[in-house]
């Protein structure tokens, strides 16, 4: 078993028509043995930002602190929100700045870009962890599950899925993967954003 | 929390705290690797560079169309091939000091001197970073051709191939190459050899990237070819609405909206 | 004498599994070498240029790790630029050989270098030194390294005499090289030559389809009876031809 395996957990987010979703499971596990089903794994950046961070439980902790400190010297130095492109560009460079001593943790970014013209696009992505950014035009996954929600999620995902199509979507892929994966479960939560709302839903799944 | 200040470089403190889990038997995980196919072709006119776009982490496709057709200047690209992060952050940070040394010096950045510092930096690091490379441009010299190793060893070649790939890009060039090609033969060549690793090595795959650099011009050609086009799935595997039974939902409203309610009929003001 | 022990580098690094040789003679030295660059089972590079212009009169043959040679070599050209420039004059063969030494020594533990310097200078004319991988410095009269310079000690033990000329010297250099690559698996290619003298720097090149040949059992075949022709075998015999 690897270190990514340790505590178990996964995330995924999914682009549709002007919205997307990000959704993780709830559990915290030590190996085979489950500690909590109400761990959480996404963390919101800003209104319209939102990260997942599965991995290491403690790099969980320890990231996201980092990430939360990092975004608000930005705010503060250029008096204004972080955009998702430039918080990838800063997650990514954070982990790459332990290249040699990294974080246990895969980051996906999810979010809903502000265009030249003031209307919001979609965007995700996510990288490795060392930093290496895939920008997805359709669905990014990591964690324990991630060979099981890159399948699933290449089966169902399709363009231009409103909110509502895009959550039963993201959901589904989630149970179903995190239902094949003995790390990952005990619940699940998803976040859809669209561009003047937030909906977090926490599913019924599996509880064993 | 850490200090403020985060000075420049790699941060080695989680080393000891991960060669501690790795002596507890929980081995380092695999980081994203480019597992591809990169090479690279002299011409009459100038260079012609192609790569695959197909990452990979262990036997997954981690993402089937990233681009591995790196900037360094205007007249350089290099295509990188190894670990994807190292190739990013590598190609990134000699493409900003060349920026800064043609702003010093004012003259146009030569190929060679991106060599150096790219040789230069990977031997410095013995071969931890993980990046190989195929460097290519034309300068004041003319046009220019190299691979360089993750330890740092160059190699000056009129056509080169790199990464898992390479075997099958490299016969391809051995039997099809020939001296002052023009743009369009060494555009095919080098599709023909980026194609060879794609159709014949598992580590690359989707579609071609190419990029024609010649002395008066550059010009990136983005998916190129694209043989492995997913087709139209046969039906919609839309859910319908309510599949998914949940528990608890929170709505947050983005538009802050502000009601503003008189109290009251204020006296006019005067005016007189 | 020394040959680059190929456990010794690290997976994946590019080797020069290589034959280099330098001789000194009456007016000059002659450098060579084959063009081989590995890495594992593949030719990663089959013209390499591994004789390194170090100064106007001075090479180096490289063998060993890629990368190790070219860094050295590199900053050994570095020193010998700038000490031209303070001195005003040609650094000598020996000091070029003290820098190499001096990285060879002092980096031993990181370093797989095998290295051949050689040249000419107003001091002591035509010179040779080899700095074998843990960093000693030896003046020869000829030198050999690489993993196919094994090979061949014996043959240039009883080939070379004092006192040879221009031509005589670059043919026993080509006739060493050939056949230590007919010998050694991770050499071959062409063979890449430099004369060094007074007045010039001359390249030669040999192509790899005009390498000098030696025994290559031509003979041996006709000593045997003419094997049967095929239609002789009945066809579900199992036949080597």
């Amino acid at each position: 078993m690897s270190i990514m395996e340790y505590n178990g957990g996964s995330v995924i987010a999914m682009v549709g028509k002007n919205c997307v979703a990000i959704a993780s499971d709830l559990r915290l596990g030590v190996q085979s043995l489950g500690i909590a089903s109400n761990f959480q794994k996404i963390f919101p950046v800003t209104d319209r930002i939102f990260v997942g961070l599965p991995g290491l439980a403690t790099d969980v902790t320890t990231l996201h602190e980092q990430f939360r400190y990092r975004v608000n010297m930005y705010t503060i130095k250029e008096e204004r929100e972080i955009e998702p492109e430039t918080f990838a560009a800063l997650v990514s460079s954070t982990l790459y700045e332990r290249r040699f001593g990294p974080y246990f943790i895969e980051p996906v970014i999810a979010g809903m870009q502000r265009t030249p013209s003031g209307s919001y696009k979609p965007f995700i992505a996510a990288t490795d962890l060392i930093g290496c950014l895939n920008f997805a035009k359709d669905f990014v996954v990591a964690g324990t599950a991630s060979d099981k929600l890159f399948g699933v999620a290449e089966g169902l995902w399709e363009e231009d899925l409103g909110p509502e199509d895009l959550f039963e979507t993201i959901s589904q892929t989630m149970l179903n993967a995190v239902d094949r994966d003995t790390n990952s479960g005990w619940g699940v939560v998803v976040h859809l954003l669209t561009k003047d709302k937030v909906i977090t839903r926490t599913l019924k799944g599996r509880m064993d | 929390m850490n200090s403020v200040y985060s000075g420049p470089g790699f941060d080695f403190a989680n080393t000891a705290r991960n060669s501690f889990l790795e002596s507890r038997g929980l081995p380092l995980p695999k980081a994203t690797s480019t597992g591809t196919t990169i090479v690279g072709c002299l011409f009459k006119d100038g260079i012609v560079l192609g790569a695959d776009t197909r990452a990979t982490t262990g036997p997954i496709v981690a993402d089937k169309n990233c681009e591995k057709i790196h900037f360094i200047a205007d007249n350089i690209r290099c295509c990188g091939a190894g670990t994807a992060a190292d190739t990013e952050f590598s190609t990134a940070l000699i493409a900003s000091n060349i920026e800064m040394h043609a702003l010093s010096t004012g003259r146009k950045p030569r190929v060679v001197t991106a060599m150096t510092m790219l040789k230069q930096m990977l031997f410095r690091y013995q071969g931890n970073i993980g990046a190989a490379l195929v460097l290519g441009g034309v300068d004041a010299d003319g046009p220019h051709l190299f691979t360089i190793h993750p330890h740092g060893s160059t190699d000056k070649l009129p056509y080169v191939t790199m990464g898992s790939g390479s075997l099958a890009a490299m016969a391809v060039f051995e039997s099809g190459w020939k001296q002052n090609m023009t743009r369009e033969e060494a555009l095919d060549l080098v599709t023909a050899a980026v194609s060879a690793g794609i159709f014949n090595d598992l580590g690359s795959g989707s579609n071609v990237d190419a990029c024609v650099i010649t002395a008066s011009h550059t010009e990136m050609l983005r998916n190129f070819v694209k043989p492995n086009e997913r087709v139209q799935k046969e039906r919609s595997y839309k859910f319908a609405r309510g599949t998914t039974a949940w528990k608890k939902e929170d709505i947050r409203d983005l538009i802050i909206t502000e009601d503003i309610t008189v109290i009251r009929e204020g006296e006019a003001m005067d005016i007189s | 004498m020394q040959t680059v022990d190929m456990q010794q580098l690290k997976s994946g690094e590019v080797n020069l599994g290589t034959s280099i040789m330098a001789v000194q003679f009456r007016d000059g030295v002659v450098v060579g070498a084959d063009s081989r660059t590995t890495t594992g089972s593949y030719i990663a590079n089959r013209v390499t240029d591994k004789l390194t212009h170090i100064h106007d009169r001075i090479y180096c043959c490289r063998s060993g790790s890629a990368a190790d040679t070219q860094a050295i070599a590199d900053i050994v050209h570095y020193h010998l630029q700038m000490l031209t420039q303070q001195s005003g004059e040609r650094p000598t063969v020996h000091i070029a050989g003290n820098v190499f030494q001096k990285l060879c020594y002092e980096n031993k533990d990181a370093l797989s270098a095998g290295i051949i310097v050689a040249g000419w200078d107003k001091d002591a004319g035509p010179s040779v030194y080899n700095i074998p991988l843990g960093g000693g410095l030896f003046r020869q009269p000829w030198a050999i390294g690489g993993s196919g310079s094994t090979y061949v000690y014996g043959y240039c033990d009883a080939t070379y005499q004092e006192g040879w000329g221009r031509d005589e010297t670059v043919n026993f250099v080509k006739n060493t090289l050939s056949l230590a690559m007919s010998r050694d698996g991770s050499s071959g290619g062409v063979i890449r030559m430099c004369v060094i003298t007074e007045d010039k720097v001359e390249r030669l090149f040999v192509p790899g389809n005009e390498l000098p040949k030696f025994w290559e059992g031509e003979e041996v075949l006709k000593l045997i009876a003419p094997v049967k022709k095929r239609h002789e075998f009945t066809d579900d015999m199992a036949v080597e031809v």
